[in-house]
């Protein structure tokens, strides 16, 4: 990279295969106003909310997520990205509702009652919105009928619970039973995660992945997303 | 991809290659210590020892074996002389060391950014030293060769955490006894441009050393300055042998530093106890420093120590154990009180893989070696099975722990931005500090990040193989290698090196001897 041109850089001047890798780039390093720019100026050229979504935003999460996952980027940094992420995510919503565009998906993300652990609730709540989903917390020390009664305020595809704890973890399956009861199981995906859960703790409790971190839990939900989306096409 | 392209510096393609690069070159020449040594003995109980060393040498003196040249010098000096026997009038040694030897003073590098400085309040941290065999993960326990020797120089000088090229950092059995030295000293001229240690096992070849060296530095540069450390053993207990005196000498007589190692196994070659082996340690180290400074005042000199202790049941040495980490604190101290540089510690332990007990028992030392105020640390890297294997992923597993050593001596950053007063304002109760603008402007260098350490989560260690310690450094040493890229040497030097190594090959017939 040239030394002389980078001060003056004007994401107009790029093409739109330089400026969706200048976004790529600038979404790596966590600039946020540089991607809301870049966002703005590909909606000004035609693109369509989804369109942008996908190929600039998501597209460049993915790359975070891929160097995340092999130690090249630290946890701020990713912090920083997923903030940039959510900076063109505000421009592109209202956007996204209005064309009718499937939007990536939703989740209510919280703690499950007993513990009031929640650090990385919520970097999985930040990864989550880094890769393009709408995330509701519903915070810490969550009973049942706390998350059921976010279910159905909120609607969302996904329903995500953190425990730290050996003592608590086993409350998941409280709720998940209480949604078996309920008939609503079958209607949400349920992603688990924390230090001292494994994948078969995950198929115990019966939810549908157990995530081993928070760049692991974005990969899941958008993997299920997909297969959700194939189904019902 | 066009070069024209207008593009912001950054993303990824940076990132990766500033983080990715395993192999940095970057070296400080030595650790600056900020934190006090960890003492262990009161004034009251040093003096002590140094007492009981003045009596062992006025009393029971040390032998200087086929050394008369020696036993004049000596003489002259004020020692009496009974057969290979020297005793010295209580206080003479002290006298004369403290009189003469420097406290400190600068090793010459070939590259001048890598000149270290050896004694105060620095430590340097050297590769281990004298093995005949190497091991490494797929190739197993074999005698050591020249080429062995020069994948360890090459390693040194790849990783930051060393700051000298060593000396004998494994012995090339495959070549001649009488010339394998030419190789050896020459592979650390070629390289690497780190400082390094010269050829001991017979005062010929010490003489060799000091004639490439004087090549390699240019005519009448070592008279005035220091460009090799060497080691020269006691052969404890209380002796010194005709080698080691001659290869002293020729350091000395060409202003080179040498150090003065009384070699322990406790229990064998010195007493079981911790007081008596540290008597015996100051008399012997004292009579050394004593000799090199009759020979030229102000030679370098350093106080060395290497001690362990024997199993009881087998007579094998043991390492890693608590009574000889006792020793190395009480000599660091003695050493501090004479006011010369120390040697000791490195990463030594007994097993015959890189696994836990070597682990353990090299972490023990190291750690030990740190906070005793160590200042020229042989052995640092690679040491297997008591010093008689140099191991290839045991050698990255222990500079890890080398470039911790350096973090940890480095102690407290009391600044502004070290009291993180901002940080605790702007996060406060209940939140976390991920996101901080402090945490942002100091995360990538606020923790050493193991260079062989996984810290992964279960499920992604896994996937990646289920790799232990061992099978990650052996990834490592061998990228290392892959990319290594020599220093630059001048071509007319190379030359001449290579002729007069040649011309001293011809002129002896090979000799297993």
């Amino acid at each position: 990279m040239t030394d002389e041109t980078e001060e003056e850089l004007d994401l107009n001047d790029l093409d739109d295969t330089e400026l969706v890798e200048q976004m790529h780039d600038d979404l790596y390093d966590g600039l946020r106003d540089e991607v809301v720019e870049g966002t703005e100026i590909l909606l000004a050229r035609g693109w369509t909310a989804d369109k942008v979504l996908n190929v600039a935003l998501v597209g460049g999460m993915q790359i975070v997520g891929v160097d995340f996952r092999d130690g090249i980027l630290f946890v701020p940094e990713v912090l920083l990205a997923a903030s940039a992420m959510k900076g063109g995510m505000g421009i592109l919503r209202p956007l996204l509702a209005e064309t009718g565009a499937k939007p990536i998906g939703k989740m209510v993300i919280g703690t499950v009652k007993g513990d009031i652990h929640d650090i990385g609730k919520n970097l999985v709540g930040m990864m989550m919105e880094g890769a393009g989903f709408e995330v509701v917390d519903i915070g810490i020390n969550n009973s049942v009928e706390e998350y059921l009664a976010a279910l159905l305020e909120h609607e969302p595809d996904i329903l995500g619970m953190s425990a730290l704890l050996t003592t608590t973890m086993p409350y998941m399956k409280v709720v998940v039973d209480e949604m078996v009861n309920r008939n609503i199981r079958d209607q949400y995906i349920i992603m688990v995660g924390g230090a001292p859960l494994n994948e078969e703790f995950g198929t115990a409790v019966g939810a549908d992945v157990y995530c081993r971190d928070a760049a692991d839990a974005a990969d899941q939900a958008t993997r299920l997303m997909n297969e959700k989306h194939a189904a019902n096409v | 991809m066009s070069g024209a392209r207008k593009r912001r510096s950054g993303g990824r393609a940076n990132r990766v290659a500033a983080r990715q690069s395993s192999v940095a070159v970057e070296t400080a020449t030595f650790i600056e210590r900020k934190i006090p040594c960890f003492e262990i003995l009161n004034q009251e109980a040093l003096e002590l020892i140094e007492y009981n060393a003045d009596t062992l040498l006025e009393e029971v003196g040390i032998e200087f074996r086929e050394a008369p040249a020696a036993l004049e010098l000596l003489n002259a000096a004020g020692a009496e002389i009974d057969g290979e026997r020297v005793r010295f009038p209580r206080g003479l040694c002290r006298q004369l060391v403290m009189a003469s030897a420097p406290s400190e003073y600068s090793q010459h590098a070939r590259n001048p950014a890598r000149t270290t400085i050896i004694g105060g309040d620095r430590t340097v941290l050297v590769p281990a030293y004298g093995s005949p065999f190497v091991r490494d993960l797929d190739g197993g326990r074999r005698y050591a060769t020249i080429e062995d020797f020069r994948n360890f120089v090459k390693l040194t000088y790849m990783s930051p955490g060393l700051h000298h090229s060593g000396g004998t950092v494994c012995e090339p059995v495959d070549l001649p006894v009488n010339k394998r030295h030419f190789d050896m000293v020459y592979s650390h001229m070629k390289y690497s441009d780190k400082p390094f240690m010269g050829s001991v096992t017979h005062p010929d070849r010490a003489q060799d050393s000091v004639d490439m060296a004087n090549i390699l530095f240019g005519e009448g540069f070592l008279d005035q300055n220091t460009v090799m450390t060497s080691l020269i053993n006691a052969n404890s207990p209380m002796t010194f042998d005709a080698t080691m005196l001659g290869a002293a000498k020729v350091y000395a007589e060409n202003n080179q530093a040498t150090v003065i190692s009384p070699f322990i196994l406790a229990g064998a070659m010195s007493p079981v106890t911790v007081a008596g082996t540290l008597t015996q340690i100051l008399a012997e180290a004292l009579a050394g420093m004593t000799y090199t400074q009759l020979v030229r005042p102000g030679a370098p000199v350093v106080f060395g120590t290497f001690a362990s202790a024997i199993s009881m049941q087998s007579g094998a040495p043991t390492f890693g154990t608590p009574e000889p980490s006792l020793v190395l604190y009480g000599a660091a101290a003695l050493a501090r009180r004479l006011k010369v540089p120390f040697r000791s510690g490195g990463g030594l332990c007994g097993s015959k893989t890189p696994d836990a007990q070597a682990a353990y028992e090299s972490a023990n030392t190291l750690q030990t070696a740190a906070l005793a105020g160590v200042n020229f640390m042989l052995h640092t890297a690679g040491w297997l099975e008591g010093g008689l294997v140099m191991g290839y992923e045991k050698f990255i597993m222990d500079t890890d722990q080398a470039n911790m050593i350096a973090v940890l001596l480095r102690g407290v950053d009391l600044s502004e931005n070290g009291q993180a007063m901002d940080a605790i304002r702007e996060v406060g109760p209940g939140a976390h500090f991920l996101g901080a603008a402090h945490t942002q402007a100091n995360f990538e260098h606020a923790f050493y990040r193991s260079t062989v350490a996984d810290n992964n989560s279960f499920e992604q260690w896994e996937e990646d193989g289920c790799q232990d310690t061992v099978a990650r450094a052996n990834t490592i040493w061998k990228e290392m290698l892959a990319s290594y890229e020599a220093p630059p040497l001048d071509q007319a030097v190379d030359e001449a090196l290579l002729a007069y190594m040649q011309q001293r090959k011809d002129s002896m017939p090979d000799q297993s001897y």
